[in-house]
């Protein structure tokens, strides 16, 4: 699973968002580094609904702009989960070899 | 409506009318909360970013990983076909072949020491065996001789007793060449093994040595073969060409870029018909192998060809592709692509799953 598509998962994670407050959670979960275009939001968003792991929500009109709302679906949020302890395994088995490497060098 | 809102749709152009019609202005409405205040443009990287994604998006399939490929292959190969064209047309705009008037006064500046007395003058810039290409030629062009549609050149013959020493007349057509305001290219020489009878009963290294010079837009080549075996044929060899016309890179720049344009375009819209069918699969997959293939087994011959031997003009585009010799391959992946875009045309427009999920 690649980055833009874990961290639009991830957003969508605590609830139902819009594109615009998609493109803000992800910039917030990580920390500035990654700010989505909306074209590159906007085909992972049309990926993520073709393999079901996202779902149209509901629509608003906020002043006059249309506001389409996304949640995560069953399938969307085990995906998360299985490449969130993906992730997880390898940053921890990293963690290890580092703790273990340093005594040596120091 | 602001001029930031206006610039903003003349983007979403890139993505295709249906999708615009469904996520337009949900897209739009992003768009906007994203650009920070007081732009009253887009940036160059959100710009790209739209005409790239809506590119994508004209090929629907969002789930796949492969289309982007596919449309790639389609776009190229078209684009190379289209460029190929125009390239054809584009020579239309040089001067015709040389006539027997330029090609004596030719002759009679650079070697009149020798005697021409098989003069022949090319009818076209480009000939089907040393004709001009008629209707009646397509289906043999089609298959099987398409290799023999060809540059042309004009051909003379000097037969008889060669007044000088075969090196010196290389030599001495190299110095009026010059004299006579030629660029002269280096000398390319060609040696075999060959009979000196007709029982082969004794072989001498046989030498031919050719000149290539420009001027202009016009191209001459000189052969002379040493030692001369058969007092019948002609000992030095003339031949004259017309170079490549200016215009010929410009076009086949233009139509290809217009083709691969187009190419993109259609696959994008047959693609976003045909989802989920094999058929049309099927039909892509043919027409691609059959106007690929001559491209990929001609291409890498044709440069090794190019850098083996000096080439003051470089082989026409179309023969780069294998075309015309492969003209049945061509033939055979346009019923493929006609085929395929006839299953196209008969579906209803459903347009991308994800317009159809979202709306």
């Amino acid at each position: 699973m690649r980055e833009p598509t874990f961290l639009i998962l991830t957003a969508l994670a605590e609830g139902p968002r819009h594109g615009y407050g998609i493109l803000q959670e992800v910039e917030t979960v990580s920390k500035g580094r990654v700010r989505l275009l909306p074209g590159t939001l906007y085909t992972a968003l049309d990926r993520l609904a073709a393999e079901g792991l996202v779902a149209h929500e509901r629509d608003e009109r906020v002043e006059g702009r249309l506001r389409r709302y996304y949640r995560l679906t069953a399938d969307g949020s085990a995906a998360l989960e299985a490449e969130a302890t993906r992730l997880q395994q390898l940053a921890t088995a990293a963690r290890a070899r580092l703790r273990a490497y340093r005594p040596a060098t120091s | 409506m602001g001029s930031l809102d206006r610039r903003y749709r003349r983007l979403l152009r890139a993505y295709p009318p249906a999708y615009r019609r469904v996520r337009g202005e949900e897209l739009l409405g992003v768009l906007m909360d994203a650009t920070p205040p007081g732009r009253d443009r887009p940036a160059f990287r959100a710009a790209a970013n739209l005409v790239r994604h809506g590119l994508r998006a004209r090929l629907g399939r969002p789930a796949s990983r492969t289309v982007v490929m596919w449309a790639t292959l389609t776009a190229v190969i078209c684009g190379l076909f289209t460029a190929a064209v125009a390239t054809r047309l584009a020579w239309e705009t040089g001067r015709p072949m040389p006539d027997r008037a330029e090609t004596t006064a030719i002759l009679a500046e650079v070697a009149p020491e020798h005697r021409f007395t098989d003069v022949q003058v090319s009818p076209a810039l480009f000939t089907f065996y040393s004709q001009r290409v008629r209707l009646g030629d397509l289906d043999a062009i089609l298959f099987p001789d398409g290799g023999e549609y060809e540059q042309s050149s004009g051909t003379a013959n000097a037969t008889g007793t060669p007044p000088m020493p075969a090196a010196a007349a290389v030599g001495t057509a190299e110095a009026r060449l010059r004299e006579a305001g030629w660029h002269v290219y280096s000398r390319s020489v060609e040696a075999y093994d060959g009979c000196t009878d007709k029982m082969c009963a004794v072989t001498a290294t046989i030498t031919t040595t050719s000149v290539e010079a420009r001027r202009g837009d016009t191209l001459f080549q000189l052969s002379v073969t040493d030692p001369r075996i058969d007092p019948e044929v002609p000992y030095l060899s003339v031949g004259l060409r017309r170079t490549t016309p200016p215009a010929v890179l410009p076009a086949g720049v233009a139509g290809g870029l217009l083709g691969a344009a187009l190419g993109w375009l259609l696959f994008g819209w047959a693609s976003r018909r045909t989802e989920g069918q094999v058929a049309p699969r099927l039909c892509l997959a043919a027409t691609l192998l059959l106007w690929w293939t001559p491209a990929v087994l001609a291409g890498p011959a044709m440069l090794v060809h190019h850098l083996h031997e000096p080439h003051p003009v470089w082989h026409p585009l179309w023969e780069w592709l294998g075309q015309p010799a492969l003209a049945i391959f061509f033939a055979a992946g346009t019923v493929s692509a006609l085929l395929g875009l006839a299953m196209s045309v008969a579906q209803s427009g459903a347009g991308a799953p994800a317009t159809r999920k979202v709306g």
